[in-house]
C-alpha cells in the first residue's frame, strides 16, 4: 500500500516536472494521449495481423527503379546505394576539414554520376529516360530540377534587386506569375503543351519537360527566398566593400551572395523537400515516378485493392527521404555558418 | 559612359525576351495550324454536355462550357475558404501548443508536424479519401443526431457534405495547419522573453495572457507568413482532381479534354487562378490594414 | 528600330519556316523506320489491356498490338517504346507527334476520326465493347432507373462521362457522377460503397469482377449503354501509316482465320513454298507477289509478326482468354466463321 502510494506520489512529480499545472491541462493531454494511443494500436494492430504486405514485397523492385530493364537494374540500385551510403557518411562521422571537402565533391558529382548511370552514354548501353521510373525517378527529377533552379533563383533575386529598371520589372513579373499560378498547371503547360511551342520536328522528351517545368516553377520561389537572405545581409558590409574599391560584381560575388546564401540555406531545403513531395503530382501527368509506378502496380489485376498498404509504405519512404534531406541541410548548415564565422541569428 | 552601358545591358535583355516571345508564339501559330487545332473561344458556348457531382450555383449538363468552368472556379472558391477557416484553427491550436510547458502536448504537437511536413499532400490526400473516409464501414454517430459520419460523407443536421469534399477539407487543412504551426510557433518566439514572464508575475492565466498580450505582439510576425500559406493553400486545391473534386482545375481538364482546345482551356484556368488569388490577398491585405491601425 | 525588329521577326520565320519544311510530307512510317524503334502510347493502368507486371515490363491486349505492328515495321519487335498516358493527354500526345500509334483501349467514334474532330485516323476495331454499369446484387438495382439519383463512379476524360451522361439524360433521370483518374481508383470507390454502380466498358467491368475477393455479389446490369469500338490510331493525314498500320490488324484476323498460329507458322511456311498452287496463302506470308511492298513494309510482315504475338485469337487467349487473369468471353470479338464480328478483307 504504502509502496501504491509512493507510486502516485513520484507520478505527480513527475507530471508536474513535465508540465502538467492544473486540471484543464491534465484533460488536454489526457484525451490527446487516449487519442494517439489508440490511432497507433489500431494502426500497429493493422499493419501486423491484417495488412497483406505482398503488394510491397513482390514489387519491391518497381518502387525503386521502376520498369528500367532487368538487365541493368544494377545502375539505378548502385546510384541509389551510393546516396544512402554518402547520406550516412556525412550524417554520421564526425569529420575533419579535408574530409569535408571531399564529401562536398562527392555530393556534387552525385548529379552527374546519377544521369550517366541512369541514361548510359560513354561505354555504356544508352537508355531511354522513357524506362526510368520509381524512387530512382523521383530523386533524379527532384536533384536536377535544384540543381537547375538555383542560378536560375539567384540571378532572378539579383534582378528583382537591382537598380535597372527594365530588369528589375521583367524579373519581378516573371517571379508574381510564377508564384501566383498552381504547380500542377505549370505541370501540364510542360506535358502538354511545350510540343506546341516548339519548331515541327523537334522533340523533348517527358522526364526533361517534367523537369523544365519543376525548375521555372521552383526558381520563382527560390529566387524569393535568396532575396529574403540578399535583404538580411548588414547594409554597413556593402558600404565597407565600397570604400574599398570592389565594384559592384564583386561585393556581390565575395560579400553578399555567400551570406544571403547561408542565411537562405533552411528555406531552400524547405523547398528542395516541397519539390521532392511535388514530384509525386507527375503521377496525375503520366510520369511513373514513385506514386505513378504504385497506382499501376494497383491496376495489377493481382493488386486490386491493396490501397491503405501501398500509401502506408509510400509515406514511409517520402518521409525518409525527406528527413534524411532535412538532416543533411541541417549539418551543411552548421558547418558553413561556422566556416564563415557568421555571427548572428540563424 | 556608364549610364549609357546599363542601357544597353538593358535593352538587349528586353530585346532577346522578345525574341524568345516571336519564336514561341511564331511556333504556336505555326503549330496550331498544322495539327488543325486553331484558336478560338466559340466553343465555350457550346453545351457541356457533362454532368458534375456538386454545384452551388444551379448547373446541369445542357449548360455551356463557360458555365461550367464557372461552376468549378465557385466549388474551388468552396473548398479554399472552408479550408482556410480550418486550416487556422488547427495551425494556431499547434503552434501554442508547441509553445506549451507541456511535454506531452509538446511532443504530439511536433510529431504533427513532423509526419505531415515530410510527407507529399496528395499522398495525404488519397489517404484521406480511400482510407479516411470510403472504408468507414459503420457510421460513425459523434454527437448522435448532429454529426454523421459515413463512406456516404459527413451529414450534419441533414446537411451533407460529399467524402469528396471533406477528404479535401480535412486533407488540406491537416497539411497546411502543420506549416501555419511553425509560422504561429515563430512568431511567438519573436515575442521578447519579458513579456512572458511579465504577465505571469502579474498572475494573469495562460489563456488571457497569450490572447490579450502575446498574440497580438506576434501577428506582425505571422500575417505575412500566413498569407503566403493561404495562397499556398489556394494553390493545392487543385490537388482535389486525384479525389474526384470538381474544382476548377479538374473541370478545365474535362472541358480541355472534350474539346480539344487546349491552350484556350489553360488561358481560363490561369486567370480564374489569378481572379482566386486578388480575392485572397486583398482580405489579407485588408486584414493586416485593419491590424495596424487597431495597434496604432 | 521598327526596321530592325520587323527584320527579326522575319528573320525568325524564315528559319522556323525552314525547319518545318522538310518533316512535312514525310511520313511517320519513314521517321519510325529510321529511328529503328516504335513509341506506342498505352494507359499502363488496364487489367487485360495493358498494366505493369512484377516483373516491371507492360503486357495485355493493347500491348500486344503493339508489338504485332513493330514486328511488322521493324526488323525487331522489341524495338519499341510503351509510354504510359492518361487519357486526357493521349490525343494532344499522338497530334504533336510525342507517340507514333495510340494503342489504349480508345473508342473509335466520328468526333474523334474526323479532321474537324480530334483528327485521328483509327485501325480496325480490336475489341468490340459496350458501356455497361455494375451493380452489388443485394443493392437491388435492376435497371437504370433504380439508379436514379444515386451516385456513379467514372473514369473522367473519357466517353464513358459522356455516355452516362447522354442515357441518363434521354429518360429524364439524374444521377451524381463521382469522377475519378483512373479505373483503380473507379473500382475503389465503388468497392468502397462511395457509389452504387460503377460505369465502364463492360470487358473492364468483367475484368474488376474477376479480381473481387466475391465476385459473385456484384452484377453486371443488361442495360449496353454505348457501342464501344476499341480501335488503335494514328494521326490523321498520314495515310502511308494509317494503311501500314490497318492491314496489320487485319493480318492478325486474316491469320487466325486460315489457322496460322505462332507454333504451326513455320510448318505453313513450308507448305506454302513447296506448292506453288496455294497462292492465296503464298501471297499472304509474302512468298509471292509484293503486298508487303505496296504497304511499305517487308513482304514477309506477316510472317514476322505470327511469330512474335501469335494470331487475333491468340494475342485474345494470352490476355484475356479461360487461363489469363482476367477471363472475358470472346462473344463479339469472334472472327465470323465462329459466329463473331471480326472479318479480314482480302490479302490480294
Amino acid at each position: 500500500m504504502k509502496i501504491i502510494t509512493k507510486d502516485i506520489k513520484f507520478l505527480l512529480f513527475k507530471a508536474r516536472k513535465i508540465g502538467i499545472n492544473n486540471k484543464t491541462d491534465l484533460f488536454i493531454t489526457f484525451i490527446l494521449l487516449v487519442g494517439v494511443f489508440a490511432t497507433l494500436t489500431n494502426f500497429l494492430n493493422w499493419i501486423f495481423f491484417h495488412a497483406n504486405w505482398e503488394v510491397v514485397s513482390r514489387n519491391l523492385n518497381l518502387y525503386i527503379i521502376g520498369t528500367y530493364p532487368k538487365a541493368l537494374s544494377w545502375r539505378p540500385f548502385l546510384w541509389i546505394s551510393i546516396i544512402i551510403l554518402l547520406s550516412f557518411t556525412t550524417l554520421l562521422k564526425k569529420l575533419n576539414y579535408i574530409k569535408k571537402r571531399f564529401i562536398y565533391i562527392c555530393w556534387l558529382l552525385i548529379i552527374p554520376l546519377g544521369i550517366y548511370l541512369l541514361a548510359g552514354g560513354i561505354n555504356i548501353i544508352p537508355i531511354s529516360t522513357n524506362f526510368w521510373g520509381g524512387l530512382s525517378l523521383t530523386l533524379i527529377l527532384t536533384f536536377i530540377s535544384i540543381i537547375i533552379a538555383l542560378p536560375i533563383g539567384i540571378l532572378l533575386a539579383l534582378g528583382r534587386q537591382s537598380n535597372l529598371l527594365i530588369i528589375k520589372k521583367i524579373t519581378s513579373l516573371y517571379i508574381d506569375c510564377m508564384r501566383s499560378v498552381p504547380l500542377i498547371a505549370i505541370l501540364f503547360f510542360g506535358q502538354l503543351l511545350t510540343p506546341l511551342l516548339l519548331p515541327v520536328g523537334m522533340e523533348i522528351n517527358r522526364v526533361i519537360r517534367a523537369i523544365f517545368s519543376f525548375s521555372i516553377f521552383v526558381s520563382a520561389y527560390i529566387s524569393e527566398d535568396i532575396r529574403g537572405g540578399l535583404q538580411s545581409v548588414p547594409q554597413n558590409q556593402i558600404e565597407a566593400a565600397k570604400v574599398l574599391g570592389l565594384n559592384k560584381y564583386q561585393i556581390n560575388k565575395f560579400i553578399v551572395l555567400p551570406q544571403a546564401l547561408i542565411i537562405a540555406i533552411p528555406a531552400l531545403t524547405n523547398q528542395a523537400i516541397g519539390l521532392l513531395q511535388n514530384t509525386s503530382l507527375m503521377a496525375i501527368l503520366g510520369l511513373v515516378e514513385l506514386l505513378g509506378i504504385s497506382r499501376s502496380i494497383l491496376a495489377n489485376p493481382q493488386f486490386i485493392g491493396s490501397h491503405l498498404e501501398v500509401y502506408v509504405w509510400l509515406a514511409l519512404i517520402y518521409w525518409l527521404v525527406c528527413t534524411i534531406i532535412a538532416l543533411l541541410a541541417k549539418k551543411i548548415e552548421r558547418h558553413f555558418s561556422k566556416s564563415l564565422n557568421f555571427q548572428g541569428d540563424l | 559612359m556608364r549610364f549609357t552601358k546599363s542601357y544597353i545591358i538593358q535593352y538587349l535583355f528586353l530585346l532577346i525576351i522578345i525574341l524568345f516571345l516571336i519564336l514561341i508564339i511564331n511556333n504556336v501559330h505555326f503549330n496550331l495550324i498544322r495539327t488543325g487545332l486553331g484558336f478560338d473561344f466559340a466553343w465555350l458556348f457550346r453545351p457541356a454536355s457533362f454532368s458534375l457531382a456538386e454545384h452551388i450555383l444551379p448547373y446541369s449538363p445542357s449548360n455551356s462550357f463557360a458555365w461550367a468552368l464557372l461552376v468549378g472556379w465557385t466549388n474551388s472558391l468552396r473548398v479554399i475558404f472552408v479550408a482556410l477557416i480550418f486550416s487556422t484553427i488547427i495551425g494556431i491550436s499547434a503552434g501554442i501548443l508547441g509553445k506549451s510547458h507541456n511535454y506531452i502536448l509538446k511532443f504530439i504537437s511536433r510529431l504533427y508536424i513532423l509526419i505531415i511536413r515530410q510527407t507529399p499532400l496528395l499522398l495525404q490526400l488519397l489517404f484521406w479519401y480511400f482510407v479516411g473516409f470510403l472504408s468507414i464501414r459503420n457510421p460513425v454517430n459523434i454527437i448522435v443526431p448532429i454529426i454523421n459520419i459515413s463512406n456516404q460523407g459527413i451529414n450534419i443536421f441533414g446537411y451533407i457534405l460529399t467524402p469528396e469534399f471533406s477528404s479535401l477539407i480535412i486533407g488540406l487543412s491537416v497539411f497546411t495547419g502543420a506549416y501555419i504551426a511553425e509560422i504561429v510557433r515563430g512568431g511567438l518566439n519573436s515575442v521578447p522573453k519579458g513579456q512572458w514572464e511579465a504577465y505571469k508575475s502579474l498572475g494573469i492565466s495562460d489563456s488571457i495572457g497569450l490572447k490579450d498580450i502575446i498574440i497580438p505582439q506576434a501577428l506582425p510576425a505571422i500575417l505575412p507568413g500566413l498569407t503566403s500559406q493561404y495562397l499556398n493553400l489556394a494553390k493545392n486545391s487543385t490537388l482535389a482532381i486525384a479525389v474526384g473534386y470538381a474544382d476548377i482545375y479538374a473541370v478545365s481538364d474535362t472541358v480541355i479534354n472534350q474539346t480539344g482546345k487546349s491552350i484556350e482551356g489553360f488561358i481560363l484556368l490561369l486567370i480564374g487562378f489569378l481572379f482566386i488569388n486578388l480575392i485572397i490577398s486583398n482580405i489579407m491585405e485588408f486584414f493586416n490594414r485593419n491590424i495596424l491601425k487597431n495597434k496604432a | 528600330m521598327r526596321k530592325l525588329l520587323s527584320s527579326i521577326i522575319g528573320l525568325t520565320l524564315l528559319i522556323s519556316g525552314c525547319s518545318s519544311s522538310n518533316q512535312i510530307g514525310k511520313s511517320r512510317l519513314d521517321i519510325i523506320k529510321q529511328r529503328n524503334q516504335l513509341i506506342c502510347g498505352v494507359s499502363g493502368k488496364i487489367p487485360g489491356f495493358s498494366f505493369l507486371n512484377t516483373n516491371g515490363k507492360y503486357s495485355g491486349l493493347d500491348v500486344d498490338i503493339c508489338k504485332a505492328i513493330s514486328a511488322a515495321f521493324l526488323e525487331s519487335p522489341n524495338n519499341i517504346q510503351l509510354r504510359p498516358l492518361t487519357a486526357a493527354e493521349r490525343f494532344t500526345s499522338l497530334r504533336t507527334g510525342e507517340i507514333d500509334l495510340l494503342s489504349r483501349n480508345t473508342t473509335f467514334n466520328l468526333s474523334r476520326d474526323s479532321q474537324k474532330g480530334n483528327g485521328l485516323s483509327f485501325a480496325p476495331v480490336v475489341f468490340h465493347d459496350g458501356q455497361g454499369l455494375m451493380v452489388k446484387i443485394n443493392s437491388g438495382v435492376k435497371d437504370l432507373k433504380d439508379l436514379s439519383n444515386k451516385s456513379i463512379c467514372v473514369g473522367s476524360g473519357t466517353t464513358t462521362e459522356q455516355n452516362i451522361n447522354d442515357a441518363f439524360e434521354e429518360k429524364s433521370l439524374k444521377y451524381t457522377p463521382i469522377k475519378y483518374q483512373d479505373l483503380n481508383q473507379v473500382i475503389a470507390g465503388y468497392l468502397q460503397g462511395r457509389c452504387a454502380a460503377m460505369t465502364s466498358d463492360r470487358s473492364q467491368l468483367a475484368a474488376a469482377r474477376s479480381s473481387f475477393k466475391n465476385p459473385g455479389n456484384h452484377v453486371i446490369l443488361d442495360n449496353i449503354l454505348s457501342k464501344e469500338p476499341l480501335a488503335p490510331a494514328t494521326v490523321g493525314n498520314d495515310e502511308r501509316l494509317a494503311d501500314a498500320v490497318r492491314w496489320v490488324i487485319y493480318a492478325l484476323i486474316e491469320a487466325e482465320e486460315k489457322g496460322i498460329t505462332q507454333s504451326n507458322i513455320n510448318q505453313k511456311l513450308d507448305l506454302a513454298k513447296d506448292n506453288k498452287g496455294m497462292k492465296p496463302l503464298r501471297r499472304f506470308l509474302g512468298i509471292e507477289g509484293d503486298l508487303g511492298e505496296k504497304l511499305g513494309l517487308a513482304n514477309d510482315f506477316v510472317v514476322k509478326i505470327i511469330k512474335t504475338t501469335g494470331n487475333y485469337g491468340e494475342i485474345y487467349n494470352r490476355n484475356l482468354g479461360p487461363n489469363s487473369q482476367v477471363y472475358i468471353p470472346r462473344g463479339l470479338n469472334q472472327i465470323s466463321k465462329q459466329g463473331g464480328i471480326l472479318i479480314s478483307p482480302p490479302f490480294n
